[in-house]
């Protein structure tokens, strides 16, 4: 019994221990610790070599692009003070900040820039973000503070895409030293610096006492970010405290955070845009009038009010409002009389039987089950195919011969916030699959003429009337069922303010603090 | 003869089946890896294309599909795997290019750490239950422990993990939410990991104290004048805990492998997280380390089991010829 009893003492004052710990700590002036929970830990902390809001989201507070967004997408100067296209859309140069330092005492300068985007557009690196900077064919260093970058061909989305996130800059010194361990070691210019990534548990952040712009400098001490898969969790964690704020809040859960009178909820109105596409190289989806039908026999605000829970707006374009370029056309009121009247048109009067593929997140199927009863009332049979990610990627990418799609419940969100990325790759055939993510197989002549109109120069306007144009003709064409723009949810502590989730899914965790 | 070479001349014969036991996890291992390995690259999904993204290009796919290796055949990819494996290098995630054994070096204590705690509290709670629901059957305490149990198989442990983290994390205010750290932070994931293992224990332990109360010696025992508490702890427990060992070391097995849910309820960095994680990116070289190892730890808990039979029943010998 002896040992027994001293195990439980043992046992008794370890606990006791470990509780006092967290309980009544020193008294020393409070370290400003802000907590995040967000559903998942970053990947790489190296943007060039990042495809992931998570990773982005936590490498942002940390490095600067040239070019950042504000909260509406906008771009506005970071690490460049102006910049420079010529009209061709071939030769950018960037007037660059002065008096800036990485976080490594490393100069920031023209050769810290030409050596980063080097770097990335070299496919021996064999980093994940090379093709949206292969087209660079030359960097020069004009003087310490003046870059200019030449590319192969025309592009005029290349400014919207040096302010992707896979263009902040590293301290080059930091990518030398750690190699192919750079992802784990990022060095920036940002208001925060790296700590320590202890890999499912934490990442923290320190601030940077010596950031360059006083005026939107670190306003806590300590970012904490914690990888919380699980949502109930995440809104535990919030409403005990021990997170100041979490990213995401599914729709499910939104009043849960709103009716607390400790929380706030943090919406945000995404780029995302939500949509069926169709295979318009198969029956019967090649003909227009049953597209059309389709559009006509979703009621999209029912949707958005049963599972978005309200936080969402029908679209009205292809493209989301707050992205570049964005133009209304036109939306499809629900009309399920005029749907079944196109059908027999078309030569289906009884309908037909297809099947609708998607993801199995809860939030995908229930959408998709959505869909299914509002298809029915038209006559369209449609089994829902719901799919793992790994098999659902596999079966998308499948080119034209082997692909069994029909009808397809997807999303997208252009990260350079440019309506370039936002029709090109889903609407064009030299992104059909296995390429790239038109995965309706969908092509119209006008569309892919005006997409490479609007390539050739760096004229906004010009640019904005060809994409104007397309986000029509996609509407008239109706390739796709489209959905809706949602709203991105995040949660704060009433205490908190300063933070949100970026429109594009990106946390924006830089200008946090404690009201 | 001094003492030392006494003890280990008559365990013997027990190493040397703790050896050959040993040795035969090699071909079994050798058999997991292949199976493994073969099932993996059957399954549709492409991890080039998922650790690319959904927006990358197939010119980035197939760049990255080069410098993960998956462009080369299949037997290539599985002999140059066991080679470094040999070197006891598992290769790098492909995600997140981390060498795979430091991935497993972070997870597997952490869920060892919470698996241990987990069957602690099984063991203590299905045992001490199991054994005072058999010795007074059919009373109060045996109905409403062994209700208790069988709700205890059928809640799921989602479920459970939500409900006490908000009553005693968030309400009560009694542990953290989430998280490894210190015995606290243990608790809440520890209960709700082997809350199914204590209920099946008990029941096991019940059914098995049933068959060996009724039995001729106990009621020898009683007639020597024994207390019933000298009966039941020395005489009828040790008898009955044959199967109750086999079902804890079950149970043990299925909880190293088997914490996923507790671990993303209480976003725990255990490796039942990083196996599922990995099996949703393909991520090969973190799949089949992480299978590798849990097959090896369940081999290792089996033959733990096989050992302890033989202190519970001296009946049970091996090697001995």
């Amino acid at each position: 019994m002896q040992p027994i009893k001293f195990l439980g003492i043992l046992l008794l004052v370890s606990s006791l221990v470990a509780l006092g710990g967290t309980a009544c700590g020193p008294t020393a002036p409070a370290e400003k610790v802000i907590t995040i929970g967000q559903y998942a830990d970053a990947v790489s902390l190296d943007p060039q070599d990042t495809n992931d809001n998570a990773s982005y989201s936590i490498e942002k507070p940390m490095l600067e692009g040239l070019i950042g967004f504000n909260e509406k997408m906008e771009q506005i100067p970071q690490l460049a003070e102006r910049w420079e296209a010529s009209p061709d859309a071939k030769v950018y140069t960037f007037y660059l900040r002065k008096g800036v330092k990485f976080h490594d005492g490393t100069p920031f300068n023209a050769a810290a820039v030409k050596a980063n985007f080097d770097r990335i557009r070299n496919p021996d690196n064999k980093l994940k973000r090379y093709t949206l900077y292969k087209i660079i064919s030359q960097i020069d260093v004009i003087d310490e503070y003046t870059v200019r970058f030449t590319l192969a061909g025309p592009f005029g989305a290349m400014i919207a895409t040096f302010a992707h996130p896979a263009g902040g800059i590293n301290s080059p010194t930091a990518v030398e030293k750690y190699g192919k361990e750079y992802g784990k070691n990022p060095v920036g210019t940002g208001p925060y610096k790296f700590v320590e990534w202890v890999p499912n548990d934490h990442i923290t952040l320190v601030k940077n006492p010596d950031y360059w712009d006083k005026a939107n400098g670190p306003k806590v001490d300590k970012i904490i970010v914690k990888p919380v898969p699980e949502a109930g969790t995440r809104i535990a964690m919030l409403q005990k405290g021990d997170a100041q704020f979490i990213n995401t809040v599914p729709y499910a859960q939104a009043e849960t955070v709103k009716g607390d009178k400790n929380l706030n909820l943090v919406a945000t109105e995404s780029i995302y845009t939500f949509w069926v596409s169709m295979n318009v190289q198969k029956k019967p989806f090649d003909n227009l009038k049953v597209r059309q039908a389709l559009n006509y026999a979703i009621d999209k605000e029912a949707i958005i009010k049963a599972v978005l829970r309200g936080y969402g707006k029908p679209a009205n374009s292809p493209v989301a409002p707050l992205v570049w370029g964005h133009a209304p056309a036109k939306t499809y009121p629900y009309d399920p009389a005029k749907a079944k009247a196109l059908l027999a048109e078309a030569g289906y009067p009884n309908g037909f039987k297809t099947t609708l593929r998607g993801a199995e997140s809860t939030e995908a199927k229930e959408v998709m089950v959505a869909i299914q009863g509002q298809l029915k009332q038209v006559g369209v049979e449609a089994e829902v195919i719901s799919l793992p990610s790994a098999t659902l990627s596999a079966e998308r990418f499948k080119p034209l011969a082997e692909n069994t799609g029909e009808i397809d419940y997807s999303g997208w969100s252009p990260s350079t916030g440019d309506a370039d990325w936002a029709i090109r790759p889903l609407l064009t055939k030299e992104n059909w699959p296995p390429t790239n993510y038109t995965i309706g197989f969908y092509t119209h002549p006008k569309v892919e003429e005006l997409v490479k109109t609007a390539l050739q120069t760096s004229d906004a306007a010009k640019r904005k009337a060809a994409y104007a144009e397309v986000q029509q003709i996609i509407m008239d064409d109706c390739p796709w069922i489209v959905l809706w723009v949602n709203y991105v949810l995040g949660g704060s502590r009433a205490n908190v303010g300063g933070i949100a989730i970026q429109p594009d899914g990106i946390g924006f965790y830089r200008s946090v603090y404690y009201k | 003869m001094p003492p030392v070479y006494l003890l280990t001349y008559l365990l013997a014969p027990m190493l040397r089946y703790i050896l050959r036991r040993l040795l035969y996890m090699i071909p079994i291992v050798f058999g997991v890896s292949i199976v493994v390995f073969l099932i993996l690259h059957l399954v549709p999904g492409d991890p080039a294309r998922l650790v690319a993204g959904p927006d990358a290009t197939l010119e980035d796919v197939e760049i990255i599909r080069s410098s993960l290796g998956l462009d080369r055949p299949l037997p290539v990819q599985y002999v140059s795997w066991m080679g470094s494996l040999l070197h006891g290098d598992l290769g790098r995630s492909a995600r997140t290019h981390r060498p795979v054994t430091h991935e497993l070096g972070l997870t597997i204590p952490a869920t060892v750490e919470l698996t241990l705690a987990a069957m602690a509290i099984a063991v203590f709670i299905g045992v001490g239950a199991g054994t005072i629901a058999a010795v007074r059957r059919n009373s109060f305490f045996d109905y409403s422990s062994m209700v208790v149990a069988l709700m205890g198989v059928c809640t799921p442990s989602f479920w459970l993990g939500l409900m006490l983290m908000l009553v005693f994390a968030v309400k009560l205010d009694l542990f953290p939410t989430i998280g490894r750290g210190g015995l606290d932070h243990l608790v809440l994931p520890a209960v709700t990991l082997g809350a199914g293992a204590a209920a099946i224990i008990a029941r096991v332990t019940r059914s098995s104290m049933l068959e060996v109360l009724n039995m001729d010696y106990i009621r020898t025992a009683h007639a020597k004048g024994l207390t019933a508490q000298t009966v039941v702890l020395r005489h009828a427990v040790k008898n009955a805990f044959i199967p109750v060992i086999t079902v804890i070391g079950l149970e043990f097995g299925y909880l190293l492998a088997g914490a996923v849910v507790t671990e993303t309820v209480f976003a725990y960095p255990g490796v039942g997280r990083l196996l599922v994680e990995a099996i949703g990116y393909r991520d090969y070289p973190v799949i089949q380390g992480s299978l590798l190892l849990l097959a090896l730890q369940f081999a290792l808990v089996n033959l733990a089991v096989d050992v302890l039979y033989v202190f519970f029943d001296p009946r049970i010998s091996y090697g001995t010829k």
